[in-house]
């Protein structure tokens, strides 16, 4: 008793992801019991298999978020680097030089984001709600709003292949969220990640290279999103130019209900996951039991709205805060 | 602490609740659907009639109906009154043909990951049979073929998915049940040019999402009667991803660099009422042909007034009833010809009244 007290006494570190982990197990028994289908390893891979492209796109967006910052423009850097790599492959490029095209192109549009906010001190979300529209248009312009189609089996193999029970995108996701959690939790980039949010300023006096660190941030999630790109357009064997639109509200969607803090200085990888898997499994169970879509954007929409209140109150009371210090 | 605790419980039960609600809303609905069914007659409109005739021509021998078969239903989206009113033809006819429809969408008309994600869940139930009908060509290949190797059968009403893209994925699909989308725009685009009359002008069209077969198909078919009669000048094709507020926009913007525009060909009846209304706010709507496709029950009410000019229909009753039917006969393991085709009517401001009963 005294332990389960002192879960909810608010000093545990931990707090959110282990109500996550509760949730995510009531939604599978709940559902277990409502449809015989829910259980079933073909749907679970399903399951995975669509959690994969949002937990590739939500860890690099942990990492924003954990300064403090935003990135709007994952989705629409996921459409640009798809197109990259469907116009080097048509114009005869070799598979592996494309997709390593594509997600350069992904890397510099993460850049340029980095280098605006840090080094002209710019507002995050205004540059990038800039860059969305600006790398969407471009987007748009190259394939002149017509999606391309039809890729060698090589590059298809990144979405839909199969490793033993698994595909591609899985061990991307796996691959992405390991080597996420051990760059947050074990290194000086990490580290310089959440001091960045907690107090830059301290950073800065300290003699950090603030900036640089600040830019590396933006770069990787301008990588994950491009990797997210490769993810869609293998599986699709199409490039289109909307493609990813709305992913960056899924990714911080995922990001804020792991219990990554909004305003930066702490953050989960663990958290990202089981968010990104809690949301994938309810998309899934409510198409399972046939709820209409209005029900299921109205479900979601609710569960990010309570996630924020429970980890907003549980900050409130937490020793150190202003009111209790 | 106390607080926690609580807010905590709330939250489990939301959780709870919602899934319940889910349940609940979905026995619930076949009741609302019942209710709904009791005063329709039965396809006693003889137009509608007429269309059906055509359809179940093609589809000789009829497969055994009354099987009760499982058949999962994938539209676009339910956030469009068009897939609205099929969906509620589909349950209409499963009814009738005694067989259990769900019908499923994607959240928006433009998220094609999410209804990929939807057919993939979709599979992994118990269907005998999945009608789909795809945002874009190529994004429920890998869907069909999962379906396929479960050994669901896959028929394909409306929009065309890519055949070439599905046989390179090595899938196939068993059926397809469509309407002509060109002949669609062929035929708004003559009905336009006839009354713009002798004296020519300019026109436009506006787009669904470029790269969609429904809206491409249109597009084709009403540019190449606007660009082989003399006098008619087409001036500008514009997508507006069949997005209401984004078709009102065009069409003002086409107002402003060509007052003189004379007809604007949608491809679509929402985007058509839009750029109506556009083009009413503008208080230059009068001596002007705007004509839309699908025929939407507010299309309908729009051409009684005189808001909107015409638009092309085929009947929806008739054909979600040819799609199950098809996908039966697959189910059946029947023959089933390459493609079926639903006919088409041009109702306008003129002939309207023949269609009150329409559906």
């Amino acid at each position: 008793m005294q332990q389960v007290k002192r879960l909810f006494v608010t000093g545990n570190q931990n707090f959110s992801q282990i109500l996550l982990g509760l949730v995510l197990l009531i939604t599978v028994i709940v559902l277990s019991l409502a449809s015989p289908f829910f259980l079933t390893w073909d749907n679970w891979r399903n399951i995975l298999d669509q959690s994969a492209l949002q937990v590739i796109i939500a860890i690099g967006m942990t990492f924003v978020i954990c300064t403090g910052g935003i990135d709007l423009s994952v989705g629409s850097i996921s459409a640009l680097s798809g197109v990259c790599m469907a116009v080097a492959m048509h114009a005869g490029v070799s598979v592996e030089l494309a997709i390593l095209l594509g997600i350069t192109a992904g890397a510099l549009v993460g850049m340029s984001n980095g280098w605006l906010i840090s080094q002209l001190n710019l507002n995050p979300f205004i540059v990038t709600l800039g860059t969305m529209s600006v790398v969407r248009g471009a987007a748009l312009i190259i394939t002149t709003g017509i999606p391309i189609y039809g890729f060698p089996k090589a590059f298809t193999w990144w979405g839909n292949g199969h490793i033993g029970p698994l595909n591609p995108p899985m061990l991307i996701a796996v691959f992405i969220a390991l080597l996420g959690a051990l760059v947050l939790n074990k290194t000086k980039l990490g580290y310089y990640t959440l001091a960045l949010g907690g107090n830059e300023e301290a950073l800065r006096r300290s003699g950090v290279a603030h900036k640089v660190y600040k830019l590396m941030v933006y770069t990787i999630c301008g990588i994950t999103a491009a990797l997210g790109g490769l993810v869609v357009t293998a599986r699709l064997n199409t490039a289109e130019p909307l493609a990813g639109w709305m992913f960056e509200l899924d990714a911080i969607a995922a990001v804020v209900l792991g219990g990554t803090d909004m305003k930066g200085g702490r953050g989960s990888i663990t958290g990202t996951i089981m968010a990104c898997l809690l949301l994938g499994m309810l998309r899934n169970g409510l198409t399972i039991l046939n709820i209409p879509s209005y029900y299921q954007q109205l479900a979601i929409g609710i569960i990010i709205l309570v996630a924020i209140i429970v980890s907003e109150l549980r900050l409130r009371n937490a020793p150190g805060h202003q009111k209790n210090s | 602490m106390r607080k926690s605790k609580q807010v905590f419980t709330i939250f489990v039960l939301i959780i709870l609740m919602l899934n319940i609600i889910g349940c609940a809303n979905n026995s619930t609905k076949n009741t609302a659907a019942e209710k709904e069914k009791a005063p329709v007659e039965q396809i006693s409109d003889a137009k509608v009639a007429a269309n059906e005739k055509v359809l179940l021509e093609q589809l000789q021998p009829l497969p055994k109906t009354n099987q009760g078969e499982k058949i999962g239903i994938l539209v676009i989206t339910l956030a469009n009154p068009y897939w609205v009113s099929l969906k509620k033809s589909y349950e209409l006819a499963s009814k009738e043909l005694g067989v259990n429809v769900e019908v499923m969408a994607a959240p928006t008309e433009g998220d094609t990951k999410s209804q990929l994600e939807t057919l993939q869940a979709m599979i992994a139930k118990d269907y005998k049979g999945l009608i789909i009908s795809p945002i874009e060509p190529n994004n429920l290949v890998p869907g069909v073929v999962n379906a396929n190797k479960k050994g669901i059968k896959v028929v394909n009403l409306g929009p065309g998915i890519n055949v070439d893209a599905v046989k390179d994925a090595g899938g196939k699909l068993d059926g397809r049940i469509t309407v002509d989308f060109e002949e669609q725009g062929q035929r708004a685009a003559e009905y336009i040019v006839e009354k713009i009359g002798k004296d020519g002008g300019k026109v436009a069209i506006i787009q669904g999402i470029p790269g969609a077969g429904q809206s491409e198909g249109r597009t084709t078919g009403a540019k190449k009667v606007f660009e082989n009669t003399p006098g008619i000048k087409l001036v500008s094709i514009q997508p507006a991803n069949w997005d209401r507020n984004t078709a009102y926009n065009i069409a003002t913007n086409l107002l402003q660099s060509n007052p003189d525009i004379k007809g604007i060909f949608c491809c679509n009846d929402v985007m058509a009422l839009a750029a109506a209304d556009a083009l009413e706010a503008a208080g230059k709507r009068n001596g002007r042909i705007i004509f839309g496709v699908d025929f939407t029950d507010e299309a309908k009410a729009a051409i009684g007034t005189g808001k909107l000019d015409g638009s092309i229909a085929y009947s929806m009753d008739a054909y979600a009833k040819a799609g199950i039917l098809l996908c039966l006969k697959t189910i059946q393991g029947m023959d089933v010809p390459q493609t079926v085709k639903s006919p088409l009517a041009v109702v306008t401001k003129e002939n309207i009244k023949e269609y009150s009963n329409w559906h």
